[in-house]
């Protein structure tokens, strides 16, 4: 999967953006999902995004995948070129909410999907795949159906199709989301020793705190509906990461604030639920 | 291993149905005659079992002729209409145009009572094992040609997404999710047309024939030969049953993940 050799410092170089979106716009009929979001990511950077349920997380990886066009006005930069979402296609490695894995292909052959619309030969992505089962929990499962696996083995191999998809800049939405708190723990570990020595770019969408600070460089906390920019939070905690990190004072002053600013917007969110449900 | 597992219950829920139907055939068999005896139904009305099995063994080289040549002209009709419909139904669903323009018309097609296209195809093809094709291939394009473009339309976007997102040009979109995902919506279609291909070859083969499992149905009409009618509906059943358990055999292997879930 090391693709380029690149200097290990711990947060990504801010000079050089991968990512940039300015007053980016996203309305659906009369639904605001996106108003004014504006980011940056850096080349190589962590970014974790945390926001109220409905907020606009998933339209904005839909529009970074070239999924979806913003409204019009919006600026979007990748790497440093002015593009429309849709350029984007091809060029992003895509993560979705669910796993979407295709009931007619086994383990191996669902996580070389992307190779194969690449024109990799199956053989020779089979193979490279199988050398990866075991680093993602997989092994002796190469041959069964996704009917046959559990949802936590399933989102791995979503994982493990995402991964296989070498793009420098990765959007997952909620990989862990499906996993019960043991094997999430240890996912977390097992993604930010990929990570670190693979040095992608990762956004990466979660509903736990705790995640978002112990993997990020950066934690975007995102406003309820329609989805700007919150927060801007970093992580200026040292790498590698123990897991006991997250009983270090400085990992709890993180978590605060962060906490107080996604309780203000939950509290938005809620009440604008409340309101019209009263307003029917 | 999990491949292994999966054939061995593959071959074991085969064989049960294998059996299941065995044992229901033979439980017809033992009402038909047992009624027969109990009730002293006339033979007018229906005969013994017993009786049209004679019927069959007396005169063997006329039902395998005519089994042989009806399950001929079913079977061309059928993988020819099958063919055509899946490929019409692509073709719908890639043109919406095309679609909007030429669908009405294959349901105005649909609603001709088969026994008036008969005619028509009779005059076109004459007295041939193609014309009987033909009115196979009528019934049979119909149901698969909806299906697939049923089947084509049913995709979860996620998954079309997902597969855009990976950079996927229509051809692969296609090949890779749209038609496997399409496969159980149209082996729906491809069951319930063995049947129907079967009545088009049939009836065929009324306008008109000297070998064929219609032409053996119409005759003993003719000739009040009761006796005669049970024996070819009995065959045309054996023909009938075995061609749609080919088919859905055939189905169990190619989309297996539909029925394991
Ligand atoms: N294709 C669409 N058409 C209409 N409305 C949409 C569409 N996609 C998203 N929305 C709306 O935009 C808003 C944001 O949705 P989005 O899926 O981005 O939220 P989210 O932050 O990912 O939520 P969650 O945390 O529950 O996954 C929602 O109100 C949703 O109903
Ligand atoms: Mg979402």
């Amino acid at each position: 999967m090391l693709q380029k050799e690149r200097p290990s410092a711990t947060a990504g170089d801010p000079a050089k953006p991968i990512l940039e979106l300015r007053n980016v716009n996203k309305t659906f009929g009369s639904v605001a999902a996106l108003h004014d979001f504006r980011a940056s990511v850096a080349l190589g950077e962590f970014v974790t995004v945390v926001g109220p349920s409905g907020c606009g997380k998933s339209t904005l990886f839909n529009i970074v995948a070239g999924l979806e066009e913003p409204d019009t006005g919006g600026i979007l930069r990748f790497e440093s070129r002015s593009v429309h979402a849709s350029d984007l296609l091809g060029r992003v490695s895509f993560m979705p909410q669910r796993d979407l894995l295709f009931s007619w292909r086994t383990v191996i052959d669902n996580a070389i999907l992307a190779l194969e619309v690449e024109g990799v030969p199956r053989k020779k992505a089979r193979a490279e795949a199988l050398g990866l089962l075991p680093e993602f929990g997989l092994s002796g499962f190469a041959d069964h159906y996704p009917h046959q696996l559990s949802g936590g083995m399933r989102q791995r191999v979503a994982l493990m199709r995402t991964f296989l998809f070498k793009r420098e800049l990765m959007l997952l939405d909620e990989p862990f989301g499906a996993l019960d708190a043991l094997t999430r723990a240890m996912m977390q570990r097992w993604l930010l020793d990929v990570w670190q020595k693979n040095r992608r770019t990762i956004l990466f969408i979660t509903h736990d705190v705790d995640e978002a600070i112990f993997l990020g460089d950066r934690v975007l906390v995102m406003t309820a509906r329609p989805g700007g920019v919150k927060l801007e939070q970093r992580v200026d905690l040292p790498r590698p990461r123990s897991p006991d990190i997250v009983t270090s004072p400085a990992f709890i002053e993180i978590k605060r604030a962060l906490l107080a600013a996604i309780e203000e917007e939950s509290m938005k969110s809620f009440a604008a639920a409340n309101f019209r449900e009263y307003a029917q | 291993m999990a491949a292994a597992s999966k054939t061995s219950a593959g071959l074991f829920s085969t064989g049960h149905t294998v059996l299941r139907l065995v044992a229901g055939l033979a439980a017809i068999a033992v009402a038909w005659q047992a009624s027969v005896l109990l009730f002293g139904i006339r033979p007018y009305y229906l005969p013994k079992l017993s009786v049209v099995l004679d019927a069959i063994a007396s005169t063997p080289a006329a039902y395998a002729a005519s089994v042989a040549r009806t399950a001929a002209e079913t079977l061309l009709g059928y993988v020819t209409g099958a063919a055509f419909g899946v490929l019409l139904g692509s073709v719908f669903f890639h043109h919406k145009v095309l679609k909007d323009t030429l669908f009405p018309m294959f349901v105005v097609s649909q609603t001709i009572p088969v026994i008036a296209f008969g005619a028509v195809v009779v005059l076109w093809f004459g007295n041939t094992l193609f014309a009987k094709a033909v009115m196979a291939f009528y019934l049979t394009f119909f149901p698969v040609t909806v299906n697939t473009l049923l089947g084509l339309q049913s995709v979860d976007p996620a998954q079309e997404a997902l597969m855009k997102s990976f950079g996927a040009p229509h051809r692969q979109l296609f090949w890779k999710l749209q038609f496997p995902n399409a496969l159980p919506q149209i082996f729906v279609a491809l069951r319930l047309a063995t049947s129907l291909s079967l009545v088009g070859a049939m009836v065929g083969e009324w306008f008109g024939d000297t070998t064929g499992l219609g032409v053996l149905l119409l005759q003993a009409t003719y000739n009040e030969n009761v006796v005669g009618i049970w024996a070819a509906l009995l065959v045309a059943s054996a023909l009938g049953t075995l061609f749609y358990a080919s088919v859905a055999g055939i189905e169990r292997k190619v989309v297996f993940w539909r029925a394991e879930q």
